[in-house]
C-alpha cells in the first residue's frame, strides 16, 4: 500500500508538470494575445490605441518574450506560491481572486448537499418501486433536469424570484452589501440569493445520480444474498440499508473525484449568466481575454483539484470496497 | 455632537445648500467644511467657474442629493465614469459645436498655435492648484520621457512628423505651436476617450525618477510588486481607466473603490468647476455606483428597475421587454438616436486577394446592382418593427452635412435595374439554377462573413439572400469572430463582410471625414490601403484605383483648408461620390437605441444621440446637471 501511495503521489507530480505545460499551450494557441483582445475590446467601444502605445504595453506586460522563458518566469513563480499577475485587472492573481474563492466554496458546498439530499431518496425511492407510477414521474422529471439549457432555468427562475419575492436579480447578494464587512442582514441575503443558482446547478447533477443510483441498486437488488436475506425474514428497510445500498453507493464515493474541481470551476457558464461573484465567470472571461497568468493559475488550481480528487476517490473505494483490490495481480 | 447639533441649525436655516461668496454647494459637504476638512466653497471653485447656461438648454435648476445606479459589464467599464463626466478642456455642446470646459479660453491663430487659458483658482479633487506646471510635467517628463514614453508622445501631437513647440507664458496659460495646421487637435482633446495633455503633476512627481528619491522610489516599485518605476508610474497615472481612487482628478465625481470590485463607488468631487445658474456648485447627485452584471442580465436588472440610467448593454431587440416592465421599475424607456451612419452595412473588399473577384467587386455597377437588389423596407419592418430609416452608409439628418439624395443613392429596391446593370457589365451567362457565372466560369456566389456577435445580422443576410437570388447571385453566410474576421479581410481572404456602418453620422465639417477614405487597416472594403495609410507607406498596398486616389486627394484638401467654408464643401463632394461609388453598402439607420431613465430622474433628455465620438454617450447632456426630484 505505501509502495502503491508513493508511486501514485510521483505520477501526480508529474501529471501536473505536463498540466502546466498544456496549459500554458492552450492559452497561448488562439491567434494573438492579451493585447489584441484588449484592443479589439477597445475598438468595440469605439476607442482606438496608437500603433505605438501597444508596443510599449506589450514590452511592459513582458508579451514580447519568446514562450518559452514567459513559461518559466511563470512556472518558477507558481513553484514559489508566486501565482503572477492578472493583466486585465492590472493586480496580482491572488489580490484578484480574493473573496471570490470562499463564495464559490459555499455556493458549491450547498450545490453538493442539494444534490445528495435530493438525488439518494429519490434513488432510492425508484429503484425499489422499478415501474411503478412514481419511479415514472420521478425519472420524468429527472430528463427533464437533465435536459433543459441551465442558463435557460437560470434566467426563468431569476426572473421569477425577482417577480415573486423581489429578490434583486443576478450576484449572491443585493448589491448594497457588496465589499461590506459580513453581518447578520448580509448572510441572509446571500441565503435570499443562493438558492436559485443551487437549483440550477444541481439540476442535472440530480439527474444523473439519481440515474447512476437507481441502476447500481437494481443490480444488486436482483442478486441471490438479497433473495436469501429476504428468504430469512430480514425486514425489507433494513436488509434494503445493511445490504444492497451499501454495494450501490460506488458513484457516490467515485464522484468526489470531480466534485472537486468542479467547486473551483464552479459551474462557469451558468455562474457567468448569473453573474455570481465566484471563480467561474471569472476564468471565463481571463480565458477569452487570454490573460494567461490568471486563467493558467486556476487550470493549474483546477488540475491540482483534479488529480487530488482521484487520487482521494480511489483510496476511499480501496478502503470502502472489498471488491475493488489494488495489487490484484502481484504475488506474495 | 456638538458639531452635528450646528450642523442641524446650519440646515433648518439654509434648507436647500449653504451659501458662501454667491455660490453654494451641497449640504454634505457643510460638515466637511466646518471640521476644517475643506474650505468654503467660494474657495474651493475658481475665481471664474463654469456656468451652465440651463434655460438655453431647457434643463431646470435642481436639489443636491440622491445615488445613481449604474450596471456595467465588466469592471474595466469604470472607465466611462469618465466618459460620462464629461469635464474636458474643451467639449462638445448638445448642439456638437466645441465650447471651452475646464479651459476658460482657447485662442487658435491660423489653425496651428493654439493658447490655452485655464481658470484661475482651478483646483484637482485633493485640493491641490490645477495650472501650467501640470501641463509641463505631462510634456516635459512624461511625453518627452524616453523611459515612459519610448515612442515620444502621441500621434495627433505630431504634424508631419513634428512635434509643436510647448510654452508655459503664465502660470494659467500654456502654448502649443506647430509649423502647420493641426486640424485634430481640438477633437482630440474633446473626444470621449480624450488625449490628457495634463497630470496631476504634485501626486505623479512621487513615482517618477526625476523627482523621487531613489531608494524611496525602489522601496515603493518592491512594494507594489512592480518591475520599475516605469511600471509603477504608469500604473498609477490612468487618468482615463479611472482605477486608482489616490490620482486626483477634474471629474465631477470621484472614484473611492479600489478594484477588484463587483460594485464601485464614485463621490462628489468637492473642487468641480461647474455651477448652475443660480451658482449652485455642480454635480447635484452626490454620489454614482456601478454595479457590474454580465451584459446578458443587464436587461433583466434594468427591467425590474436595478438601474437610474442606463443605455449600455441595452439594445433594441430588448426595448419590448423594458417597455413592459416600465410600471414595475418606476422608469421610463426613451428612444434615442443610435448615431451609427448605418446599423448593419455590407463591405465588399476591394482588396479581395482572388483575381476574379477583384475584378468583380472593383466594378462600381457591380455594387450598385447589389445594393438596388436589396429590399430595405422589408428588412425594416421584419426586423427593426419599421422604426428604422431605410437607406445608404452616410451622415445622419442630424448631421448639418446631412443631404437626402446620399442616403437614397441607389438605396430603392429595383431588381429590374440591377439586372441590367449586371447584363451590362458582362455576366450574361447563367448557370442552370439561373446563378451568373463569373467571367471565368465560377458561380456567382457571394460568402458573407459576419463578426456573429449580433444575431439580427443573420436575420438581415436571410432577407438579402432572397431577394439576391432574383438577380442571379447566390449568398451564404459564414458566422466567425470580430478579431478573426480582421484579419482575414486584411489578408484578403474575404470577398464581402457585414458590419456596423459609419461610426460617426452625425460629423460637422470640422470633423475628419476619415473614414469615407482608406486611413486605417480595420476598414473592411479597403484594409491594405488603409494599412498603406497609417504606417506612411510602411506596410499594406499602395492605392491603385483612380477613385480612391480622388478620395485621397480631396482628403488631403480638407486637412489643408483653413475655413469652415472649404471644409464643408469638400465633405460633400465625398459624401456625394461615396454614395455614388456606393463603396460600402448600408441597409437600415438610425435604429433606436433604449434608454432606460428612472421617473425621478431630471434634465435627462426624452431625445438625444447616443453615439461614442463626438457625444461620449451621456457626455454632452451634462450628467452633473442630472438631479433626482424625491428620494433616489
Amino acid at each position: 500500500m505505501v509502495i502503491y501511495l508513493t508511486r501514485r503521489l510521483l505520477t501526480m507530480a508529474l501529471t501536473l508538470l505536463a498540466i502546466s505545460v498544456l496549459v500554458f499551450i492552450i492559452i497561448q494557441l488562439p491567434p494573438g494575445d492579451y493585447l489584441s483582445t484588449y484592443l479589439a475590446e477597445l475598438e468595440s467601444q469605439g476607442e482606438t490605441l496608437s500603433a505605438e502605445k501597444i508596443e510599449f504595453l506589450r514590452a511592459q506586460y513582458g508579451l514580447d518574450k519568446s514562450l518559452v522563458e514567459q513559461y518559466l518566469v511563470w512556472a518558477w513563480g507558481l513553484v514559489h506560491g508566486d501565482l503572477g499577475y492578472s493583466f486585465e485587472y492590472g493586480l496580482p492573481v491572488t489580490d484578484v481572486v480574493g473573496d471570490r474563492l470562499y463564495l464559490s466554496l459555499v455556493l458549491n458546498f450547498a450545490t453538493i448537499v442539494f444534490v445528495y439530499a435530493v438525488s439518494f431518496p429519490i434513488g432510492v425511492y425508484s429503484a425499489t418501486h422499478q415501474y411503478s407510477w412514481g419511479d415514472h414521474g420521478l425519472t420524468f422529471i429527472g430528463f427533464i433536469g437533465l435536459a433543459t439549457p441551465n442558463f435557460l432555468l437560470a434566467l426563468v427562475l431569476l426572473y421569477a424570484a425577482n417577480v415573486a419575492f423581489g429578490t434583486s436579480i443576478g450576484g449572491l447578494m443585493d448589491p448594497e452589501f457588496i465589499d461590506q464587512p459580513w453581518t447578520v442582514d448580509k448572510a441572509l441575503s446571500v441565503l435570499e440569493h443562493l438558492w436559485v443558482p443551487v437549483i440550477v446547478i444541481g439540476t442535472s447533477g440530480t439527474a444523473g445520480m439519481i440515474r447512476r443510483l437507481r441502476a447500481n441498486l437494481l443490480d444488486e437488488l436482483q442478486k441471490q444474498y438479497v433473495v436469501t436475506a429476504r428468504a430469512k425474514g430480514l425486514s425489507e428497510s433494513r436488509l434494503l440499508i445493511k445490504y444492497p445500498l451499501r454495494m450501490a453507493l460506488n458513484p457516490f464515493i467515485a464522484d468526489i473525484g470531480s466534485l472537486l474541481p468542479q467547486i473551483i470551476s464552479g459551474a462557469v457558464i451558468v455562474s457567468a449568466v448569473m453573474s455570481l461573484p465566484t471563480t467561474g465567470p471569472m476564468l471565463l472571461s481571463a480565458l477569452q481575454s487570454q490573460d494567461m497568468y490568471l486563467a493558467g493559475s486556476f487550470l493549474m488550481f483546477l488540475g491540482l483539484l483534479t488529480v487530488v480528487g482521484m487520487f482521494l476517490s480511489d483510496v476511499l473505494l480501496a478502503l470502502l470496497d472489498p471488491r475493488i483490490r489494488l495489487e490484484g495481480g502481484i504475488k506474495r | 455632537m456638538k458639531r452635528r447639533f450646528l450642523f442641524a441649525v446650519l440646515s433648518v436655516l439654509l434648507p436647500q445648500s449653504v451659501i458662501a461668496g454667491g455660490y453654494s454647494a451641497a449640504p454634505g459637504l457643510q460638515e466637511r467644511v466646518q471640521s476644517g476638512e475643506l474650505p468654503a466653497v467660494d474657495q474651493r471653485l475658481p475665481e471664474n467657474p463654469k456656468r451652465i447656461n440651463f434655460t438655453a438648454n431647457g434643463l431646470k435648476p435642481g436639489r443636491y442629493g440622491g445615488n445613481l445606479r449604474l450596471l456595467m459589464g465588466r469592471s474595466k467599464d469604470v472607465r466611462l465614469m469618465v466618459v460620462y463626466g464629461y469635464a474636458r478642456l474643451i467639449g462638445y455642446d448638445r448642439k456638437l459645436s466645441l465650447q471651452p470646459d475646464i479651459a476658460e479660453r482657447i485662442d487658435v491663430k491660423e489653425g496651428r498655435i493654439f493658447t490655452i487659458r485655464l481658470r484661475k483658482g482651478h483646483k484637482w479633487s485633493d485640493g491641490t492648484p490645477f495650472t501650467a506646471e501640470d501641463f509641463r510635467y505631462y510634456w516635459q517628463d512624461v511625453a518627452l520621457d524616453k523611459n515612459l514614453s519610448p515612442l515620444g508622445p502621441p500621434k495627433i501631437m505630431r504634424v508631419n512628423g513634428r512635434l509643436p513647440v510647448f510654452t508655459v507664458i503664465d502660470e494659467q496659460t500654456v502654448r502649443y505651436q506647430w509649423q502647420q495646421p493641426n486640424p485634430f487637435f481640438l477633437g482630440a482633446l474633446a473626444g470621449a476617450a480624450p488625449l490628457f495633455i495634463y497630470r496631476p503633476a504634485r501626486y505623479l512627481k512621487k513615482f517618477h525618477a526625476r523627482y523621487q528619491d531613489t531608494d524611496k522610489l525602489a522601496a515603493m516599485v518592491a512594494k507594489e510588486r512592480r518591475r520599475n518605476w516605469v511600471a509603477l508610474h504608469y500604473s498609477k497615472d490612468r487618468q482615463y481607466a479611472f482605477d486608482n481612487p489616490d490620482l486626483p482628478t477634474l471629474q465631477p465625481w470621484v472614484a473611492t473603490t479600489r478594484p477588484p470590485s463587483e460594485r464601485f463607488v464614485f463621490k462628489r468631487n468637492p473642487y468641480y468647476f461647474r455651477v448652475d445658474q443660480t451658482g449652485q456648485q455642480l454635480p447635484y447627485i452626490d454620489q454614482v455606483t456601478i454595479t457590474i452584471a454580465s451584459p446578458k442580465l443587464i436587461p433583466a436588472k434594468v427591467g425590474s428597475g436595478d438601474a437610474d440610467l442606463q443605455a449600455r448593454s441595452l439594445q433594441f431587440k430588448n426595448y419590448t421587454f423594458l417597455k413592459r416592465g416600465e410600471k414595475r421599475g418606476n422608469f421610463k424607456v426613451r428612444r434615442w438616436v443610435n448615431a451609427k451612419g448605418a446599423q448593419i452595412a455590407l463591405y465588399p473588399n476591394l482588396n479581395v486577394k482572388d483575381k476574379g473577384w477583384r475584378d468583380m467587386v472593383r466594378n462600381a455597377d457591380f455594387r450598385r446592382a447589389l445594393s438596388l437588389a436589396i429590399n430595405r423596407h422589408e428588412i425594416n419592418q421584419v426586423v427593426f418593427f419599421g422604426l428604422a430609416s431605410e437607406g445608404g452608409n452616410t451622415v445622419l439628418p442630424e448631421s448639418p452635412l446631412y443631404k437626402k439624395q446620399y442616403a437614397e443613392k441607389y438605396a430603392r429596391f429595383n431588381i429590374r435595374e440591377a439586372n441590367r446593370m449586371l447584363d451590362g457589365i458582362g455576366l450574361k451567362d447563367r448557370n442552370p439554377e439561373g446563378i451568373r457565372r463569373l467571367p471565368d466560369g465560377r458561380p456567382l456566389q457571394i460568402i458573407v462573413e459576419t463578426p456573429g456577435e449580433d444575431s439580427e445580422q443573420a436575420d438581415v443576410l436571410e432577407l438579402i439572400g432572397d431577394s439576391w437570388k432574383k438577380i442571379g447571385v447566390e449568398l451564404f453566410i459564414k458566422p466567425t469572430r470580430r478579431e478573426i474576421l480582421r484579419s482575414r479581410v486584411l489578408s484578403g481572404q474575404t470577398v464581402m463582410s457585414i458590419f456596423y456602418g459609419l461610426d460617426n453620422g452625425v460629423p460637422t465639417a470640422d470633423f475628419a471625414p476619415k473614414e469615407l477614405v482608406p486611413t486605417d487597416e480595420t476598414n473592411l472594403q479597403w484594409p491594405r490601403w488603409g494599412a498603406y495609410f497609417s504606417s506612411n507607406g510602411q506596410g499594406g498596398d499602395a492605392p491603385d484605383m483612380p477613385e480612391i486616389l480622388r478620395m485621397l486627394g480631396l482628403y488631403k484638401d480638407w486637412s489643408n483648408a483653413t475655413s469652415a467654408d472649404e471644409r464643408t464643401k469638400i465633405w460633400q463632394e465625398m459624401l456625394s461620390f461615396y454614395a455614388d461609388q456606393v463603396f460600402s453598402i448600408g441597409l437600415v439607420a438610425g435604429v433606436p437605441q433604449p434608454v432606460a431613465v428612472n421617473n425621478n430622474l431630471m434634465n435627462v433628455p426624452v431625445k438625444g444621440i447616443y453615439n461614442w465620438d463626438p457625444g461620449a454617450h451621456f457626455g454632452i447632456y451634462r450628467p452633473d446637471t442630472f438631479w433626482f426630484r424625491k428620494g433616489g
